[in-house]
């Protein structure tokens, strides 16, 4: 089983990493800790190829393992802070698995991420990342930087490239340092900074809303409204996207929660108010 | 669809990059940088796989910044900057997952006095060329470059032969890239310049 | 041979770990460096062994390196062990500028290396660094002046002034009793050179002296200025020697 599992080992593509691992690994007797678990794969010669025949619904749509896709996320940052706001539908092919599931993950107390794309990837990823910024905090009495942070995850992701990892996400966080702070980053291994992002099939609607009524000048109320307003707009028009909108607000004290609304209810709601969605009728 | 371009000129070398970052049928990103500072006087420009090509430009940059470390703050010239850079992706194009990106290398070698402009592609290939260009900008500048392109050419008729490529891009180019960061190699360092 | 030096480092039945105490004899038998911390700068000084005839000092390594952009270690010891360690350090700073896209703390530079001393003293195999070192440097936006020793045991402090190596015993002698806070970076120069005077008999021409500063500034003194240095030291030693002379006449 080795053999196979070392044949993924990606350690030494980088080869500074590879250097301090000698370093830290050639005569110590003493066992080190690990940057990645290590993981057991299942018994079949090529991993990779086995985990894209029964996943990838693109090529194949009756492949027996649907990998939740459908998603809208966003993120902005503005003068106040950051606000996060994503929808609550998973969606496995045609069929909505669940209208209820929480998108952003708690890294830390400052720290936030969301969830696009393999739901199971960006829960446990994401997880290993507060526990690695925990053991950044302890190590160096300080809290960790939104940059770094970020960067370990997306080195990780990059490390397991091309193996199927299926994630889109923003972390999220402000420190005294940076500021409000938001990186994308995806499992391409791409790592962006920026101050708006939408990630998931739903990006196209929510980054209608949001570009149109965006600016930095923002107050709060103005802010977490267009980030609500933004995800109501990509789960009307986006099928894989819908259930409720939960919405956050970072500060330099840390994230906030600032509720959870059926999309359902605030459809109506923000239909009458604003006196938009005219092409519905009621 | 990035757009890598640079021209060298008599005393300095042009690098000019895209600014957009695209996923998808979205624009993520209108001011990104794809350079990354090797040396005082060596700069990287790339362009190919996502991800791959940050984590290699960066990776470079450490060890080539490991090296001026370790030597007692010598500084790798253009010329052997490049050839590094082309032995990592011809060490790299022989392993199970290599590294698919394709740079332009800016310099000034401190020790002639000349500006350098090296090509490298993911396979290997490593020119020492005039003006060179990555991807789809590639077709639509070389062929104005082989016409307007003269090798005594100050910084400013440089910067006028860069805004004409890149008029011509934004005209023949089905996509918007988001207009280009324009950084200049010179025995000064690299700094950049608002186009 | 009590037989707990041999093979391995393991512990003595009275909890000495031999090899460990050996590598700090070796400290003691090399050439002394010292650091001192001012108000806006820290300075690195040691003694440079005398150089042969035939030997050319210009091209000749020194004992004061640059670990990174901001940091210096200056060492006492084996030569030939400092140079691993230090190389190791300077990937380390490498590293951390890629994966935490900031450089390393002075803090971070000492732990690591510590860590590093720490572990050719529990491994088996090898044998602990035969060095001390003296990191300094500024952390990156910051300009207080950090100053931290590391031995080969693994153990680390952080000190205003500290000198390891041949004599340290009378050098920090000396700084416990000369060093004030708040010195300037002549004064903080003067210092680093007047307490190497204490033990280096052969003046400027063996000695070093690098001085840092806030934004990654990072000077290395020629042998005329530590010349100029080390003639307005003697000549306040020969002043003072002068006023004391007629008293004991009396």
């Amino acid at each position: 089983m080795n053999t196979i599992a070392s044949q993924f080992n990606n350690n030494n593509r980088n080869h500074v990493h590879h250097e301090i691992n000698e370093s830290n690994g050639g005569y110590g007797g003493v066992d080190k800790l690990e940057l990645t678990p290590t993981m057991t794969l299942p018994p079949i010669s090529q991993p990779t190829d086995f985990l894209r025949a029964h996943t990838d619904d693109a090529t194949n749509p009756d492949c027996k393992i649907k990998i939740a896709h459908g998603t809208t996320t966003l993120a902005f940052r503005y003068k106040k802070g950051i606000v996060i706001a994503v929808d609550s539908r998973a969606s496995q092919g045609n069929w909505t698995a669940s209208q209820t599931v929480h998108k952003v993950i708690r890294i830390n107390p400052m720290l936030l991420g969301t969830m696009a794309g393999g739901a199971a990837d960006c829960q446990y990823w994401e997880t290993w990342l507060g526990t690695q910024c925990r053991l950044h905090e302890l190590r160096e009495k300080e809290r960790i930087s939104v940059a770094a942070a970020s960067k370990i995850l997306s080195n990780l992701i990059y490390e397991y490239k091309g193996m199927g990892l299926s994630m889109g996400t923003m972390i999220c966080g402000f420190t005294k340092k940076e500021g409000p702070t938001v990186y994308y980053v995806d499992s391409d291994g791409t790592r962006l900074k920026g101050d708006l992002f939408c990630v998931g099939s739903g990006q196209t609607f929510a980054y209608g809303v949001l570009d149109s009524e965006y600016k930095w000048d923002l107050t709060e109320e103005e802010a977490l409204y267009l980030g609500k307003r933004s995800i109501l707009a990509a789960a009307h028009r986006d099928a894989y996207s819908g259930g409720t909108v939960n919405l956050y607000h970072i500060t330099e004290e840390g994230w906030t929660y600032h509720g959870n609304y059926d999309v359902g209810d605030l459809f109506w709601e923000v239909k009458s108010q604003e006196k938009s969605f005219n092409n519905v009728d009621g | 669809m990035d757009v890598v371009l640079g021209i060298r000129l008599k005393d300095c070398t042009l690098i000019a990059t895209s600014k957009s970052v695209t996923r998808g049928i979205s624009v993520l990103k209108e001011d990104d940088d794809k350079t990354r500072i090797l040396n005082e006087h060596n700069l990287i420009a790339f362009t190919g796989e996502a991800g791959d090509t940050v984590q290699f430009a960066e990776y470079i940059q450490a060890n080539i910044q490991l090296y001026s470390m370790r030597e007692n703050d010598i500084e790798l010239s253009p010329k052997a900057t490049a050839s590094f850079v082309r032995n990592q992706l011809a060490t790299s194009l022989r392993t199970r997952k290599p590294y698919q990106v394709n740079v332009l290398i800016g310099g000034f070698d401190t020790k002639t006095g000349k500006p350098t402009l090296n090509y490298i592609d993911y396979i290997g290939t490593q020119a020492i060329l005039p003006y060179a260009a990555h991807g789809y900008a590639a077709f639509y500048c070389m062929s104005l470059l082989d016409k307007h392109y003269r090798p005594e050419m100050e910084l400013n008729d440089g910067l006028k032969l860069l805004e004409m490529s890149i008029k011509e891009l934004q005209t023949r180019m089905p996509m918007d890239f988001k207009g280009v960061i324009v950084k200049v190699i010179d025995k000064e360092g690299i700094r950049k310049i608002d186009v | 041979m009590s037989g707990y030096d041999s093979a391995l480092s393991i512990f003595s039945p009275d909890g000495h770990v031999f090899q460990v105490e050996y590598a700090s004899e070796a400290v003691k038998r090399g050439t002394c460096a010292v650091g001192v911390k001012g108000k806006e700068c820290v300075v690195l000084g040691c003694e440079k062994r005398t150089t042969l005839k035939l030997q050319d000092p210009r091209i000749t390594p020194s004992k004061i390196c640059k670990i990174d952009k901001h940091a210096l270690l200056a060492f006492a010891g084996l030569n030939a062990d400092a140079r691993i360690l230090v190389d190791k350090a300077r990937v380390e700073a490498q590293s951390h500028r890629l994966t935490l896209e900031d450089s390393v703390t002075i803090e971070y530079l000492t732990k690591y290396i510590a860590g590093v001393q720490q572990k050719y003293t529990q491994s088996g195999g090898v044998r602990p660094f035969g060095i001390a070192t003296i990191i300094a440097g500024f952390d990156s936006n910051d300009t207080v002046p950090k100053l931290y020793q590391t031995e080969p045991s693994g153990v680390y402090n952080a000190w205003k002034a500290h000198a390891i190596g041949r004599s340290s015993k009378t050098v920090k002698e000396f700084l416990e009793k000369n060093y004030v806070d708040e010195l300037s970076d002549e004064e903080t120069i003067k210092l680093t050179v007047k307490s190497l005077l204490e033990v280096v008999q052969t003046g400027a021409k063996n000695i070093e002296i690098s001085v840092l500063k806030a934004g990654d500034v990072i000077k290395q003194l020629t042998v005329d200025e530590i010349k100029t240095y080390v003639d307005e030291i003697e000549s306040e030693k020969a002043a003072e020697a002068e006023k004391k002379k007629p008293k004991s006449k009396d």
